[in-house]
């Protein structure tokens, strides 16, 4: 028995020396790696946990980016050297402890050059102290929280925010009701303009949800719209009955309802809605609900339903965006039969935007990499952008994107809903149309 | 909407919560009742059987208020499968060793569920989805009505199985007491493996439930349910079958009923609140016995 005691004592010595040898092994051959002309790019990515599927998208995504820009010689550096591309990624499994062991293993390990990614806002920001401390450029692609970089409890010079946040998409969804919603319940019920647009908030009790509340709330108040919040309901992360939230939103007789959920939460939402509660109203999700997996779920339930987004499964805007988004597409579906998704498509621009970073400064050195996104203008890639320009805003390094809202009408082929884009003027594909079943809130 | 059809939904609203509440608590006091084991991945039995019942709706297009069997026989032999290699093991080893090994098996029921299904949200449509009937003021979804007759029919066919059955009885005499029912004869490991495995049945039953109710899932989908379900059997009384239905159908009505008059976020925490006045003023739960 002692002697069995030793062996396997001696075995999980002699385990743990292979392991440092084998860690020591691979460090030595990344740094040799590192000395050959190869730029590392760290990916912080929910490769498991309850994120993973969009965390996976993100990675998949970074990959397809580096080969293209690879098969294109890679980057030039100052000294006039090519440098391929070398991505590294790091699992934040979903969670704050797990997002901060990623980042610090990227900085610290595998002495990455810069990094790209992050997906939850909570997540994200929970190594940002990390970030600040290394001082490593950060060019985030899927946090949606502006507290990303307008936090000031610590120093988020580093940090560069290349996807849009609630502030604007909130902004963007209530300018398109009053634009668009509005008028065409006032012309549907025959009522005078003036006639107070009755909206309901469901929304998620995080960062993201309140986000986007708030963001809805002050552009009303801000732009004195003739908006009146009927019922602002929220509920927990990862909620999937929302039928007594929906029976008292329906007790408020709501003109459209916005939720700011997840798409494992507003396709349930809006189908419970529609089908439980009978709620015929016009739902409004955000950007990342529009994917794959929200049509499936949703249904038909989906007829009628607008979707504020940048990067559709789908359906793609008027313009050269298009073009540029089926060629990702396809060269994604090439590498991995399946396809990209919105936060994938915002981190495929991540790496390459890293990339021309690198190329503009002409150094690996993190001050002259910040200092070149902070200066960054290049053209847009995938995603339509303000002024077809990717470039960071000086006050908090936020990109500028050209969003757009879809609406999603029956296809016989899915047995599903698919989306068109109706609005803004320069994007769009066809018109809003309010279903033959919607219900305004009230009649006059 | 008037204020009594507000009253009505919110309450049916509850009521149907309230079932998969019943479902999961029942199977779970059952296997305390009988085993006296803390079971934490009660919760990964519900996920288990949202998935069967889902995967062969998916491959056979079936009813899937039919696969509700099959999802539940198929539990009993993963069930059984469970406490013969992991909880038989360390049975009165310390309550510290049931935990960490459930806490383990949590781990490795949802890993395991995501190499197998995959870890993105599904929802399965049921084949009555859209169907709604006319109870007084309401208008509720067939689908309900037969989630809310299936719990009722299930608990009726448990307590006739426990009352009129040899092995029902013998499970209530271990279930009382462990040691008489070992000197009278009656084989206690063998009504532990029909005890946890008819414990993960109603946990799959309840699984099966919430995928035809068209709740989303994913393999983490058990985790908060199971908290729940442990609130619930404190709440009703450790072992009690009527404390965990009566438990359940109050937790279902509480969280519905804050969610509406607090809000959403109140769902979660107005059950562990009532859990806390009930063991202040009656620690052994609703209708739990004397300790000791």
């Amino acid at each position: 028995m002692r002697y069995s005691v030793l062996a396997i004592a001696a075995l999980l010595i002699a385990a743990a020396l292979i392991a440092g040898c084998s860690q020591q092994a691979s460090t030595q051959q990344t740094s040799a790696a590192g000395s050959q002309g190869v730029v590392k790019v760290g990916v912080i990515a929910s490769l498991t946990g309850p994120a993973s599927n969009v965390g996976t998208n993100m990675w998949q995504s970074a990959q397809v980016a580096a080969d293209k820009i690879n098969a294109n010689g890679g980057v030039t550096l100052k000294d006039g050297t090519k440098a391929q591309i070398k991505l590294v990624v790091g699992d934040d499994e979903s969670t704050q402890a797990g997002g901060q062991k990623a980042a610090t293993k990227l900085i610290t390990d595998d002495k990455v050059d810069i990094l790209v990614g992050g997906y939850s806002s909570a997540v994200t920001s929970a190594y940002e102290q990390t970030i600040a401390e290394y001082k490593i450029p950060y060019i985030v692609t899927g946090a949606s929280s502006p507290i990303i970089t307008h936090r000031s409890d610590i120093d988020t010079s580093y940090i560069f925010h290349h996807c849009p946040t609630t502030d604007t998409y909130g902004q963007y969804t209530t300018q398109f009701i009053d634009q668009v919603i509005r008028p065409a319940v006032n012309k549907k019920l025959g009522a005078s303009s003036d006639r107070p647009f009755r909206l309901a908030l469901l929304y998620q009790d995080t960062a993201f949800g309140k986000g986007i509340q708030t963001a809805v709330n002050d552009t009303i108040t801000k732009n004195n719209l003739n908006i009146v919040l009927v019922s602002q309901q929220s509920f927990k992360m990862g909620e999937s009955d929302f039928r007594t939230q929906l029976t008292a939103i329906k007790a408020a007789n709501p003109d459209a309802l916005y939720l700011g959920a997840f798409p494992n939460e507003g396709a349930p939402a809006i189908t419970q809605a529609r089908r439980d509660i009978g709620l015929n109203t016009i739902f409004l999700s955000a950007e990342n609900n529009d994917n794959a997996q929200f049509y499936k779920d949703v249904g038909q339930y989906g007829e009628g339903a607008i979707i504020e987004s940048r990067f559709s499964p789908y359906t793609a805007p008027a313009g050269t965006v298009a073009t540029d988004q089926d060629a990702f597409k396809q060269a994604y579906f090439a590498k991995f039969g399946t396809y990209p998704d919105m936060m994938g498509a915002s981190t495929y621009d991540g790496v390459f935007i890293a990339a021309k970073a690198i190329g503009n400064a002409g150094t690996t050195d993190k001050a002259t990499v910040r200092q070149a996104l902070v200066d960054l203008k290049m053209p847009q890639l995938i995603e339509a952008m303000k002024d077809n320009t990717i470039s960071f805003s000086k006050d908090y390094r936020e990109s500028s994107f050209d969003l757009w809202m879809e609406q999603l009408s029956p296809d016989a082929k899915s047995g599903e809903t698919r989306p068109s884009i109706v609005w803004p003027d320069n994007l769009k594909t066809t018109e809003f149309v309010l279903p033959s079943w919607y219900a305004a809130g009230s009649s006059t | 909407m008037d204020d009594l059809s507000i009253f009505l939904q919110i309450l049916f609203w509850g009521l149907y919560a309230g079932c998969i509440y019943i479902l999961l608590a029942t199977g779970l006091n059952l296997i305390f009742g009988v085993m006296k084991v803390v079971n934490f991945a009660h919760g990964e039995f519900l996920m288990i059987g949202a998935y069967i019942t889902a995967t062969i709706f998916f491959l056979s297009g079936i009813n899937p208020y039919l696969i509700i069997v099959l999802s539940m026989l198929a539990l009993i032999a993963i069930g059984a499968v469970v406490e013969r290699f992991c909880f038989r093991p360390i049975l009165g080893t310390g309550k510290l060793n049931e935990i960490f090994l459930s806490i383990g098996l949590i781990y490795i029921f949802q890993n395991g569920a995501a190499m197998i299904w995959g870890d993105a949200w599904q929802s399965v449509k049921s084949p009555y989805d859209g169907i709604t009937v006319p109870i007084g003021p309401l208008s509720v979804p067939l689908d309900y009505i037969i989630i809310i007759v299936v719990t009722a029919a299930i608990l009726c066919a448990l307590y006739l199985f426990l009352k009129r059955t040899t092995i029902g009885m013998q499970m209530r005499a271990t279930s009382q007491n462990r040691k008489g029912a070992m000197l009278v004869g009656i084989d206690v490991e063998r009504i532990d493996v029909i005890s946890f495995g008819l414990g993960c049945a109603l946990a799959a039953a309840a699984g099966t439930l919430w995928v035809v109710s068209g709740q989303v899932f994913n393999p983490y989908m058990g985790s908060i349910p199971a908290v729940k379900a442990f609130a619930i059997i404190i709440l009703g009384g450790l072992g009690s079958i009527p404390g965990a239905i009566i438990g359940g159908l109050l937790m279902g009505l509480a969280e519905n009923g804050a969610a509406f008059l607090l809000g959403g976020i109140w769902k979660d925490a107005v059950s562990f609140i009532i859990l806390i006045v009930v063991l202040v003023i009656r620690p052994t739960g609703l209708f739990g016995g004397k300790e000791g």
